[in-house]
């Protein structure tokens, strides 16, 4: 058992402001790719498609993660402030998934969002935020084990 | 009494077949991700070849769109060069010798060859599907088989630390 402390709850915490706020964006866009809600939220206010291989993206990426991502979270997340271990496994996991796809948007879309979104944005709320919070949960959540383990 | 020891040799055995069999899935698994992970070097290092030999499927000598797809292929190939492939030697060195590290970087490489053969079967949902369940085939499946595979045998590499 690992009793969840100030940490614990801190990166907890950041997780529901970092992922939540994207699925739930992402489930607006699955329920309609092409309703201006959609776009405002995930490409930015009055932005359109750059092209179907755009959406499709923007699409298969919304199903990963709330097929995924969001599942992964939520049974992680109780399962550490249960203080069962393998929570943190889960937690490692999903932090490996958030640094992968951190640095798939690195290579594919910073260009576009640092241009239309600035670099404020892009390092924080855009594209940095996940990539903190994966390496924030992969080292916490590997010290814990370590406590553990080791 | 006398029994004892007998069982305990049988236990030990049906344990070192457990044990196993669980790496043989495991290292079988990786190898198979290895295979993408190389596709993804040689397609860095030469991707007009990589795209004639059908490993990628946009090119950057094509139409507007074509080098769209070969953009965005390329950040998914760069990502996997990055991440997942140091994790994947880090996995086989780490499970050959026993160590906790190796455990834990191949359940992490099984956790993203889901993520990611699903993040492309809904990006090819309605287009060309065959690439995706080849992905499926090749690394999803064979990644969740693996994952329960490892963990059953979790306490063995708990133990060696």
């Amino acid at each position: 058992m690992v009793e969840p402390n100030l940490f614990t709850w801190i990166l907890l915490v950041f997780g529901m402001i970092t992922l939540l706020p994207l699925i739930a964006a992402q489930t607006v866009l699955l329920r309609d790719p092409e309703s201006r809600r959609a776009k405002d939220l995930i490409i930015g206010k009055g932005r359109e498609w750059r092209d179907s291989t755009h959406r499709k993206s923007a699409i298969a990426f919304a199903w990963s993660d709330i097929l995924l991502v969001l599942p992964l979270f939520i049974i992680s997340s109780t399962t550490v402030l249960s203080g069962a271990s393998w929570g943190y496994l889960l937690w490692i996991a999903l932090g490996f998934i958030c640094v992968y796809f951190s640095i798939t948007f690195w290579v594919m879309e910073r260009v576009t969002s640092v241009k239309y979104h600035g670099w404020f944005a892009y390092l924080t709320y855009y594209w940095g935020f996940f990539l903190y919070w994966g390496v924030g949960v992969i080292i916490y959540s590997f010290l814990q084990l370590s406590n553990m383990i080791f | 009494m006398f029994g004892t020891p007998a069982n305990e040799m049988i236990k030990n055995r049906n344990q070192n077949q457990k044990i196993k069999v669980s790496l043989g899935i495991a290292f079988t698994a990786l190898s198979l991700i290895s295979l993408g992970w190389i596709m993804q070097a040689y397609s860095i290092f030469d991707w007009e070849s990589a795209f004639e030999l059908g490993l990628q499927q946009g090119t950057f000598e094509g139409s507007e769109l074509e080098s769209l797809i070969a953009r965005k292929e390329k950040g998914e190939a760069m990502a996997d060069l990055i991440w997942p492939l140091p994790l994947t030697i880090l996995a086989f060195v780490g499970l050959v010798g026993r160590k906790f590290y190796g455990w834990l970087s191949a359940m992490m490489v099984f956790s993203i060859c889901i993520y990611f053969p699903l993040f492309y079967l809904f990006q090819q949902l309605g287009s060309d599907i065959q690439v995706a369940l080849f992905a499926i085939v090749m690394w999803a499946i064979p990644s969740m088989i693996a994952i329960v595979a490892l963990w059953s045998i979790r306490n063995h590499y708990f133990q060696y630390g």
